[in-house]
């Protein structure tokens, strides 16, 4: 990025500034330019995609399936059905993770003791879950919850129980020393301390239980976006399946995008954003 | 001269009159290699509206005794340590603790003025609580950044903002473990005679850990020195300079220079460091 | 099975860790589950529709491995999770070092690489099984596409992470690029490439049984959704029990060989750095 005659007040640099570059940096948001690929992908293929390809239909055509979805009066009680799971589960999953981190962090023994099954418990798929809910729960929302909070607690719990565990014994001496009682400790010293941490696991929890959500619909067919990608499979109707998965593309940003706003605000008294 | 703010119990017993009086007091700690006795035998005590300072050199169990003091530390069986003649188990009434880590001690997503509020929130009402406040804020200097948070403010005034919060509580007794010990020499000097200054004005007992002896002589009535291990009180200093004292002319009296030189002698004679 | 990292001992308040290489307490933690649970059924306190005791548990897994069922399935999965992973990592790794070296690729593709990383990659389950029908395919291409993403990320800040310091330094001493790229790029790297590859391990076994459970009528997935709709809990328990493990021991197996070669970058317990 070469240096203007603009940028100084007394005419053209010498030519070596000229070749001065720019320090790279690691900006938070890429350039939007960069979604130029897509942008020009998805124009080849509307102009390029001839007749009626059963599997690579055009753009065009997506959003045609989508619209026929949407008077057919599916696709609104779709998409609440899977928000309305995803916000649940991820108020559930954040409550209970962080309560378990807390639990779990403070009590050395019952870490331990709890270690191997919480391991086998974490890496268990959440696919390998969706049979036995099913058998106990039956195709239900509540089926669907349990699933979903049990895949997606595991960020929140790890990174709350990894903070409470290395947490410095300061905060917890000043509280003492201030004769703070055990609940203003609990409620006014500690959990604005886990805070961050509660927020990082989130942040890695919430695309977890969006995909977990999904997962339970196609799997088992129960209400939602995932349900109805399904049925667009089963109907070789490949446009709407494909209309469909650019929503589920758009909610999944809005997702990242939400949380990585709330960070900023719940964080806002940290200049460096740590 | 400033109104005297009353904070300590008035007329108690002679026998129950001393803040502190320790006896005996040992402390040990579990490591890999068995138990390490980390104080043995440590007698003192403190006499109301004193400023009583410990030196020693690092790692010789001061801020420990501190703790033991401030009830945050259990001593080893045998031990007396008393606050007003009661045995201390846990953090006495009235007595409060200000710690070296500034920055960590303070809550981050509070503001000034509500960090000072944290110890006062559940005794007192809204306008006391702002009243105290102020009046906290006032005397260590920062009535104007009540409304910042912790990371907008230096150092020196972090540190000041930690006093203030322990001074809002109307202390009878603070303990200090090396508070300017993280701050340059500059903001030291300031942060000192602001100390002297507050001591003045409340009349609370100040127990003050420092490896710093010049700073420990500056700013006490008594010096102890605690060395050797397992570590003890080698040496008792009175301290009879002329108060109010000045950073200048204090330390350029003889009395100061000799002070200074008996307290080094006891801190390097008594043993090779106490580790 | 968790190999916790001792704390290192200090002359601390608390009573010391006594160094144990197996975890006792854990053990006897699963073991006394597992008989709580078998007395509680046994003895008809716990009663149950779906829910098995856990001997029958235990026999099936052992009649399920005599009749070469488990063992069939299991391969199936395994082999697919691995292959796909494997893909994915050279893909991932190739793409995310383009983007990352090269700030001009990297300002004309990040954004679209952050869109299609946010797209759930569940949802392509689907729409794979539209056009590549019930195959082996199918179940590869659903695991290499959703396992890059991990990778290629953690690839791209990885290598963004040598700093312009490291330039200036290779540059005052006169390295060439290769050598550079050896003694900078690589080292700072490889231990976000590392994690990247832990992640995708665990969404690659994850994807195989998805795909597995929607449209290939082969490996543990499959398994799973005849024995549910058979109504064989003590069946389903048993792949959900082994799936679980191979799960914990990929995942550990991975770890293992990462250490040996560059020692503390991974973290058992899943926290994020």
């Amino acid at each position: 990025m070469s240096v203007t005659p603009q940028d100084t007040a007394s005419g053209p640099l010498p030519l070596r500034v000229k070749r001065f570059r720019r320090p790279r940096r690691n900006l938070a948001i890429p350039p939007l330019r960069g979604l130029l690929p897509l942008i020009i992908g998805l124009v080849l293929w509307q102009v390029l995609s001839h007749g009626q390809s059963a599997y690579y239909p055009r753009p065009s055509l997506w959003w045609e399936g989508i619209e026929h979805e949407w008077q057919s009066g599916a696709l609104k009680p779709a998409i609440e059905a899977t928000l309305k799971s995803f916000l649940l589960a991820l108020v559930i999953s954040t409550v209970l993770g962080t309560l378990l981190g807390i639990l779990i962090g403070r009590a050395r023994r019952v870490d331990r003791a709890l270690g191997p099954f919480l391991e086998f418990c974490r890496f268990l798929p959440a696919a390998a879950v969706v049979p036995i809910a099913v058998l106990a729960a039956g195709y239900t929302e509540k089926m669907k919850i349990f699933v979903v909070v049990f895949a997606g607690i595991w960020p929140i719990l790890l990174q709350v129980r990894s903070s409470v565990r290395s947490q410095s014994p300061l905060l917890l001496d000043v509280a003492r020393s201030l004769h703070l009682s055990r609940e203003r400790t609990l409620r006014q010293v500690m959990l604005p301390s886990l805070v961050p941490s509660i927020m990082l696991g989130l942040r890695v929890a919430a695309p977890i239980i969006l995909v977990v959500v999904l997962l339970v619909e196609i799997v088992t067919q129960v209400q939602g976006i995932g349900s109805l990608i399904s049925t667009a499979q089963k109907t070789f109707d490949a446009a709407t399946a494909y209309g469909l998965l650019a929503i589920v593309g758009v909610i999944g940003i809005a997702v990242n995008a939400l949380l990585a706003a709330l960070e900023g605000w719940l964080l806002r008294y940290r200049p460096d954003g740590s | 001269m400033e109104e005297k703010v009353t904070v300590a119990a008035p007329g108690a017993k002679a026998a129950d009159s001393a803040i502190f009086a320790c006896l005996g007091l040992g402390i040990e700690f579990d490591t890999p290699n068995g138990p390490h006795r980390v104080l043995d035998a440590v007698d003192l005590s403190v006499a109301p509206g004193e400023f009583v300072s410990i030196v020693g050199q690092s790692g010789t169990g001061k801020s420990t005794l501190l703790r033991i003091l401030g009830g945050l530390e259990r001593p080893a069986a045998g031990s007396s340590v008393r606050h007003r003649g009661q045995e201390v188990t846990e953090p006495p009434e009235g007595v409060l603790m200000v710690f070296q880590d500034y920055r960590g001690s303070l809550l981050p997503w509070r503001t000034v003025e509500k960090n000072v509020m944290l110890g006062i929130e559940k005794s007192t009402s809204g306008a006391e609580r702002k009243e105290r406040c102020q009046e906290a804020l006032e005397l260590v200097g920062l009535a104007d950044r009540a409304n910042d948070h912790p990371w907008r403010l230096s150092g020196g005034m972090q540190q000041r903002v930690q006093i203030a919060r322990s001074l809002a509580m109307r202390p009878e007794v603070l303990l200090m473990d090396e508070p300017f010990g993280a701050l340059d020499a500059m903001t030291k000097e300031q942060l000192q005679d602001e100390l002297l200054s507050v001591h003045a004005a409340t009349g609370a007992t100040i127990v003050f850990v420092t490896h710093d002896i010049e700073e420990a002589i500056y700013l006490s009535d008594r010096v102890l020195v605690l060395a050797g291990a397992p570590a003890r009180v080698t040496e008792e200093l009175t301290i009879e300079l002329p108060r109010p004292r000045d950073q200048m002319r204090t330390k350029e009296l003889p009395d100061y220079l000799r002070l200074r030189q008996t307290a080094y002698t006891a801190l390097r004679g008594s043993g090779a460091g106490g580790h | 099975m968790a190999t916790e990292a001792v704390p290192q001992p200090r002359p601390a308040r608390r009573s010391r860790h006594v160094r144990v290489p197996l975890n006792v307490s854990g053990i006897l933690f699963l073991l006394g589950l597992a008989a709580v649970w078998q007395l509680a059924m046994s003895t008809g306190l716990l009663t149950s529709s779906f829910l098995p005791e856990p001997w029958e548990i235990g026999k099936s897994i052992g009649d399920l491995t005599g009749s070469g069922e488990l063992t069939s399935n299991l391969w199936h999965t395994v082999y697919v999770t691995l292959v796909g992973w494997a893909l994915a990592g050279l893909i991932g790794v190739a793409f995310g070092l383009a983007i990352g070296l090269y700030s001009k690729v990297w300002r004309y593709s990040m954004a679209s690489t952050e869109f299609l990383r946010a797209l759930p990659g569940i949802a392509f389950v689907p729409v794979a099984v539209l056009l590549y029908g019930f195959s082996v395919k199918m179940e590869l291409i659903v695991v290499t596409y959703v396992s890059i993403w991990p990778v290629l990320v953690n690839t791209v800040h990885g290598v963004r992470q040598v700093t312009v310091l490291h330039d200036d330094v290779a540059r005052m001493l006169r390295m060439s690029r290769l050598e550079r790229i050896r003694r900078f790029t690589i080292p700072t790297t490889a231990p976000y490439v590392a994690v990247g590859l832990q992640v995708s391990l665990s969404l690659s076994l994850a994807l195989a049984l998805v795909a597995e459970m929607v449209g290939n009528p082969t490996g543990v997935g499959q398994a799973l959704i005849v024995a549910q709709n058979t109504f064989h809990p003590e069946e389903m328990f048993a792949y959900v029990i082994v799936i679980g493990f191979v799960g914990v021991l990929l995942n550990w197996a991975f770890v293992k060989m990462i250490e040996r070669g560059f020692p503390g970058t991974l973290s058992l317990d899943g926290e994020q750095r």
